[in-house]
């Protein structure tokens, strides 16, 4: 026992020591909030900016059309984004909330080229030109078969673009809609008033002891715990991976082995570095619970009083409630989760000689990682189907889908429990399968194993 | 309480592609400086791994100090050099080295102390330098071997096992190595050396035991392994040259295997089951007056290539020394 604890204190204190931990603890969260605000907010800005303005509207219908679509385009974006990302952040680093509201889009004059439908080729084969030398990203069409039925043309260096493709789009049926409404006579501006209506959708979450709590809040929160077990279980396991490397390459482990057992071995080093990771998560979430129950007075204390009364808004977003089976059930996910991948993470260790070696051998351990995060999308989307129901009780995926359905959708206790309980079984089986690994493959130099002698290893141990 | 400090019994170990130990018995009495001598690839790191019950033997009893190996205590009572030195490289010695002393079972002050005492016995520690407060990849390599053999010496093992102690050492490290065996045997430490340089061996070890190809070649006290292996080499100087009758002796075929002529010094291979004596008489009845008359004493550097000879190591080995 006194040896597993100086095992598993020279793990901990030689990680926890160490300046890179504490330059990662410090600026991790900063990390993160650049890493998830960013793009979103260079995808916002890209939509609201130059691109879309860019685009010169061909007007072949006769109708006006094209001027109402040109409104429409140079109006500043409104819809789903703009809040979201303002959700995103305060939940992600409540520090990020502190940065001021993005500024007015100023309105922008899209011109329109009105043309008859014969003068329509002559005026495309000059804008083709304009695209080309750069001076236009693109035109749109509109001719009597967008009045009639709503098809229109867009041609531009652009052209991939989702986003702006489907703004182009929404400009088109709103200005249609516009258009088909006065003439069936509703005035202009009712007409406006009704193409401009926007529906937003509080969901609010309702739970089997009826507490309530902002669907979103739940997503986006489930959302957060599945990446950041996804983070510590690949940062963590690499950690292990590449202690046991060391251990092998410069041969300290044989004078360690001709103390203990390589099982106590690799049970301290395992718990050393989940310790490790514990510390880390519990700085940065306390971290976030003080940013985010002073943000006020901190916003006011860096931007003065306004900035802080903006600050305060929490933009639609509350942290869901959460109930203290959640709690433990996530801790216990995170836990047999990481035991279950450390030890995976061990077994790959041991069995290679190069750092090189183990970049292709931990694949395989990787791909269950990575199959696992490639299906919290569609969980998120859809937390009640099929898929979430299946992939939160494989066990090697569970511990990362079924703590993100359980936040975003209540999970029947005895669910919960069952998933539990396979990934428990599967972490045991982890362990018995590396500690194998480990004992034969810790002091095997020279070429890495085949897989036929890997089985072997496993049974002559 | 038995007399031997290691008490092997008919261990054999082989692995997939090849028998790495073939029924080894080995018997190391308790306070000798043991040599454990052998080709590379001939077993002796299995074997030391086996004693160190880092892996397990097929068949055979390991008993150290009185006790089977596989008791998990006994493993405390004993000092371990690996072949391959290493430590961790970004830990400062002293952690390293505490570290070292935690796994078997001394306590963090008493680590500390011996710690220094070693350090600066080991000159890795004076007033102007103290090397123990630096990374271990910071040190020279011969440091680093300084610092591994105070790990290996820490907590005071009843038994100590250095494998190939001297190679990479400079001649100062590894004379105080050779001191330090030394004192050990003085407090009546057992210390079992493995190593193929012979003449280390033939200076440090009270007994030895030669194995090639996994099986046991010879073994005893170095005295006798010499007495058994010697009686077959006479060297003889005559004062003058040599007479026709001194050479109708030497080259008589039924005392004499072969001789090397130097004129007027002789090394002479007697053919087995004759009597050095009988030689001498023969010498002295053709009137000869000799100079030196001395039976040799191989070295075991000689006994070993006669033993083992050049086909003792096995091919395309590695990994299990």
């Amino acid at each position: 026992m006194g040896k597993l604890l100086a095992v598993i204190r020279r793990e901990y204190l030689e990680r926890v020591r160490n300046k890179w931990f504490v330059i990662v603890t410090v600026f991790g969260p900063v990390f993160f909030a650049v890493v998830m605000i960013l793009p979103a907010y260079l995808s916002v800005r890209g939509m609201r900016d130059a691109k879309v303005a860019d685009v010169r509207v061909v007007d072949a219908t006769g109708t006006g059309l094209g001027a109402r679509v040109a409104r429409r385009i140079a109006e500043p974006r409104r819809g789903a984004i703009t809040p979201a990302v303002a959700d995103t952040s305060t939940a992600a680093a409540p520090a990020a909330s502190a940065a001021p509201a993005a500024p007015a889009t100023p309105p922008r004059v899209v011109r329109v080229d009105t043309v008859s439908a014969a003068g329509l080729a002559a005026a495309e084969s000059t804008l083709v030109l304009d695209v080309v030398a750069n001076r236009l990203s693109g035109y749109l069409i509109l001719d009597s078969a967008t009045v009639g039925s709503g098809r229109a043309r867009y041609a531009g260096r652009n052209a991939s673009s989702v986003g702006e493709n489907e703004q182009l789009e929404n400009a088109v049926r709103d200005a249609l809609l516009g258009l088909r409404l006065e003439t069936a006579g509703v005035t202009a501006s009712a007409a406006d008033s009704i193409t401009r209506l926007r529906v937003n959708l509080d969901a609010e979450r309702i739970t089997d002891s009826g507490k309530g709590g902002s669907g979103l809040g739940g997503a986006i929160f489930g959302f957060v715990i599945a990446f950041t077990l996804y983070i510590a279980i690949i940062l963590y396991g690499q950690q292990i991976l590449r202690g046991v490397l060391e251990e092998k390459t410069t041969r300290v482990a044989e004078v360690i082995l001709a103390s203990v057992k390589p099982d106590i071995l690799l049970a301290g080093k395992v718990i050393g570095v989940g310790a490790v990771g514990l510390t880390q998560f519990g700085i940065w979430i306390a971290s976030a619970i003080f940013f985010w129950s002073e943000r006020t007075r901190l916003i006011g204390a860096i931007a003065g009083p306004t900035a802080s009364a903006a600050g305060a808004m929490p933009t639609g977003f509350a942290f869901p409630t959460i109930e203290p089976f959640t709690i433990v059930a996530l801790l216990l996910f995170f836990l047999l989760g990481y035991v279950f991948y450390a030890a995976l993470f061990a077994a790959v260790g041991a069995m290679v000689g190069t750092q090189e070696e183990a970049s292709q051998a931990v694949q395989p351990v990787m791909m269950l990682l990575i199959f696992s995060i490639i299906f919290v999308q569609p969980v998120m989307t859809n937390p009640t189907g099929r898929l979430a129901e299946v992939m939160s009780m494989i066990p090697f995926s569970a511990p990362i889908i079924m703590p993100m359905r359980m936040t975003a959708t209540p999970v029947p206790v005895l669910t919960v429990m069952a998933s539990l309980a396979g990934v428990a079984l599967a972490a045991l089986a982890a362990i018995w399968f590396a500690a194998r690994i480990y004992r034969v493959g810790l002091l095997m130099y020279g070429k890495r194993p085949t897989l036929r002698e890997l089985l072997r290893w496993v049974r002559q141990s | 309480m038995t007399e031997l400090a290691i008490d092997i019994r008919g261990i054999s170990k082989r692995y997939a592609e090849h028998v790495a130990v073939r029924d080894l018995n080995l018997a190391v009495p308790r306070g000798a400086v043991y040599g454990l001598l052998g080709p590379n690839g001939a077993g002796k790191t299995t074997t030391i791994r086996m004693i160190l019950n880092i892996i397990g033997p097929d068949t055979g009893t390991i008993h150290l100090l009185g006790r089977p190996n596989t008791d998990g205590a006994i493993l405390d009572r004993l000092g371990y050099l690996p072949e391959e030195r290493g430590l961790y490289k970004k830990m400062t010695v002293r952690d390293v080295l505490r570290f070292l002393a935690e796994l078997k079972g001394v306590d963090r002050r008493t680590a500390d102390k011996r710690i220094d005492e070693w350090l600066e016995r080991l000159s890795l520690k004076s007033a102007e330098k103290d090397w123990g407060k630096a990374k271990v990849e910071e040190l020279s390599r011969g440091m680093q071997q300084k610092a591994q053999f105070i790990g290996t010496l820490l907590h005071d093992p009843d038994l100590v096992i250095l494998d190939e102690p001297f190679s990479g050492l400079d001649p100062i490290n590894a004379q105080a190595l050779k001191d330090t065996v030394v004192e050990l045997k003085r407090r009546g430490k057992t210390v079992i050396f493995s190593t193929h340089l012979m003449d280390n061996a033939e200076r440090l070890c009270d007994s030895v035991c030669i194995i090639a190809r996994g099986e046991k070649v010879l073994d005893g006290s170095v005295a006798s392994v010499k007495a058994e292996n010697a009686g077959r080499t006479v060297a003889l100087s005559l004062d003058g040259s040599a007479t026709p009758e001194v050479m109708a002796v030497l080259n008589d075929r039924s005392l004499v295997e072969r001789v090397d002529d130097q004129s007027r010094f002789f090394e002479v291979e007697l053919v087995a089951g004759a009597d050095s004596q009988t030689l001498l008489r023969r010498v002295l009845e053709t009137g000869a007056r000799i100079q030196r008359f001395e039976r040799v004493q191989p070295s075991l550097h000689q006994i070993f290539l006669q033993r083992v000879g050049a086909t003792g190591v096995e091919e395309g080995m590695t990994g299990h020394g």
